[in-house]
């Protein structure tokens, strides 16, 4: 297709067909959060007779969380045309942290969460930094940080163990109720708010193209660092999130996100090439990697097998995203 | 490489030799640069760490990375990255001690089927990425995890009848006897190399690898298959991998479940180091070869400096840092 009539396809195109086309990997990923659900939901009847409680759902949602906040902070970093691999180590250091210094009573618990954000906060301003600024590709700077991230947990906490308070997990991950899906609403709430911040503006602008951006007046390299600090403050939160359901740490627990964050992204229909896509959507490809643990559980497969029917989701899940979003497109 | 061609003059002969080549090819001078001085810091930390016998382990060790980095490279050099490196690796070496069940006889056999299955593996990675357009980073993980699902589901966990095989003596031998007093396993390193470097140079392939990485519109206008080529080096990748799974269990003996994980992003940061461009079409296999010596050896020098666990992950991170930041820098914009 030449420029010409692509231009002129989008002249052609409706408020509403646009509307449909900017959004069809948000709605995808809704959808397949839906139907992920009503599998999950349909194969626990089939199984135990009953439909999922207050139980089942509160441990969805605790288990989520770390993988949610974990995966949020990799959107932006993606969003801006980066990769963020160190996420696993920021979180096996900040789990590590909450594990040896956190002590019961508000302050210390407040105190520690504040200077664990903090610390996140640090790590990615490194990588920002490096990035922006030292001219390095993301994908390489994170590869390097993972390391002296992982290394650094390994000191802070060398055996797994140590422990959180027990009001710190009740607060995180109350195992009452899935009132974690509170910090889901903020999480929805906070993106709504930064895509309308200048910030917010210039991270996508310079995700659709760097060049051009600058050329506006976009500070690319300062907004750069400022993506990849807000990263290491959701990979921070993803840390504690992590010690308060598991209630200890361990400094290699983290490791996991560096690809379910991605496996997230992906799903949540972020586009690898930058510039597009939403965190809600990412939520919903984190609670469906949760879900789908659920769902092969109760399909009995074995869970020696778990990974390959993972593996094969993520693929299947892109292809069917590519081909529903050529057909949309094509319409217009 | 290209010395000695050039005329006499009066100006120190290496100065000119370095100026006349191009910055990747400096680059690789680099490499190896790097790689002669962890020796040499080794050793005076630590004497006898650059004695023959010392170099030849550190050099076994370091050739798993290399043949692992050398699919890695070839898949940067188009622009995309393998992440399915971990779990091919590991299924290749269960599949090559269940399928030759310790026997001779099948070693051959079993060696084939491997690299088989490297290839199978790396063609669909390459029909993922090429032909259905899936991002390499997403198809290669999803790559990673099926097999991974895979190997563990066939084997039981690794705890199937022959899982506890022993690979063949004949391919143990690869790593464990010598020839002329260097281990087989380096001549193999050094025959991929040079093939490798052929096949990157002196060819049309590798001129359709280069012209892809800089830039595919231009290398599709200009009548090149990029999806097929594309394709093919996946399944170098794949073979790649493969071969790196039946080495490092010709060196273990066994099969061990997670034996891949650490050649994953080993293999990247080597061909990194070694100068390959991580956005494609920069960069050259004796690069990438001196970054897995580079790194196995600065790993080597930290455990003789018994360093514990944490540092030696620090220090190695940093290291990558440091060496990214004297010559991985991009072009300054505008």
């Amino acid at each position: 297709m030449t420029s010409v009539t692509q231009a002129e396809h989008y002249r052609s195109r409706s408020r509403f067909q646009h509307f449909t086309i900017q959004s069809a990997p948000l709605l995808l990923a809704l959808i397949m959060l839906a139907g992920m659900a009503a599998l999950y939901i349909g194969l626990f009847y089939r199984q135990l007779s009953r439909l999922p409680g207050n139980f089942e759902w509160t441990s969805v949602v605790n288990t989520s969380m770390p993988l949610v906040f974990a995966a949020v902070g990799q959107s932006i970093v993606v969003v801006t045309r980066g990769l963020d691999l160190s996420v696993g180590g920021m979180i096996d250091l900040t789990n590590g942290l909450a594990a040896t210094h956190m002590h019961a009573g508000t302050g210390s618990m407040l105190a520690w969460s504040l200077l664990v954000l903090l610390i996140g906060g640090a790590g990615g301003a490194i990588n920002g930094i490096l990035v922006a600024y030292g001219r390095l590709q993301p994908i390489l700077v994170t590869l390097a940080t993972l390391s002296i991230f992982q290394g650094l947990a390994i000191k802070v906490l060398p055996e797994p163990g140590g422990a959180v308070p027990l009001e710190y997990t009740k607060f995180l991950a109350n195992p009452n109720g899935p009132w974690g899906l509170a910090f889901v609403v903020l999480i929805g709430a906070a993106w709504l708010v930064f895509r309308r911040t200048r910030f917010g503006v210039d991270v996508f602008a310079i995700g659709n193209d760097e060049e051009a951006a600058r050329a506006h007046g976009v500070r690319v390299r300062a907004t750069k660092v400022g993506a990849y600090v807000l990263a290491g403050m959701f990979s921070a939160a993803a840390g504690l999130f992590l010690a308060a359901t598991t209630t200890s740490g361990d400094a290699t627990s983290g490791d996991v996100f560096v690809l379910t964050s991605i496996a997230a992204v992906v799903l949540g229909g972020i586009s690898f090439f930058g510039g597009r896509g939403s965190a809600i959507g990412t939520v919903a490809g984190a609670f469906v990697l949760t879900l789908l643990i659920n769902v092969l559980f109760f399909a009995d497969i074995n869970p020696l097998y778990q990974s390959f029917f993972q593996g094969l989701f993520l693929v299947v899940a892109v292809l069917l995203g590519t081909l529903i979003r050529r057909l949309v497109g094509m319409r217009g | 490489m290209t010395s000695g061609t050039e005329s006499v003059a009066p100006e120190p002969r290496w100065r000119q030799v370095l100026a006349s080549l191009t910055p990747d090819r400096r680059r690789v001078l680099y490499a190896f640069g790097a790689a002669i001085l962890v020796f040499v810091v080794g050793d005076l930390l630590h004497s006898g760490f650059a004695s023959t016998a010392s170099v030849k382990a550190i050099l076994v060790i370091a050739s798993f990375v290399g043949f692992v980095a050398a699919g890695q490279t070839f898949v940067i050099l188009v622009g995309g990255i393998d992440l399915s490196v971990p779990w091919v690796l590991n299924g290749a070496a269960i599949l090559l001690v269940t399928s030759s069940l310790g026997r001779d006889g099948r070693a051959a056999q079993a060696i084939l089927l491997t690299l088989a299955l490297g290839l199978v593996t790396g063609l669909a990675n390459g029909i993922g990425v090429a032909y259905l357009a899936v991002p390499a980073v997403v198809m290669t993980l999803g790559m990673n995890g099926i097999m991974e699902g895979l190997s563990l589901g066939l084997s039981k966990g690794l705890t199937c009848a022959s899982c506890a095989s022993y690979a063949p003596k004949a391919v143990q031998n690869i790593v464990r006897s010598d020839v002329l007093g260097v281990p087989a396993d380096l001549f193999l390193w050094l025959g991929i190399a040079i093939v490798i470097t052929f096949l990157l140079n002196a060819t049309t392939f590798g001129r359709r690898i280069y012209a892809i990485g800089n830039n595919d519109t231009a290398a599709f206008l200009a009548g090149i298959n990029v999806r097929l080529v594309t394709v093919v080096l996946y399944m170098l990748s794949g073979l790649f991998a493969a071969l790196g799974g039946i080495v490092l269990v010709a060196y273990g003996g066994q099969a061990t479940l997670g034996m891949g994980d650490p050649y994953l992003f080993q293999s990247i940061a080597a061909a990194v180091i070694g100068g390959v461009s991580i956005l494609g079409g920069r960069g050259h296999y004796l690069g990438a070869l001196a970054g897995s010596i580079t790194l196995v050896a600065l790993v080597s020098v930290l455990l003789a400096e018994n360093m514990p666990d944490w540092g030696r992950s620090v220090v190695y991170g940093g290291a990558i840092l440091v060496i990214l930041l004297l010559y991985g820098r991009e072009r300054r914009h505008l």
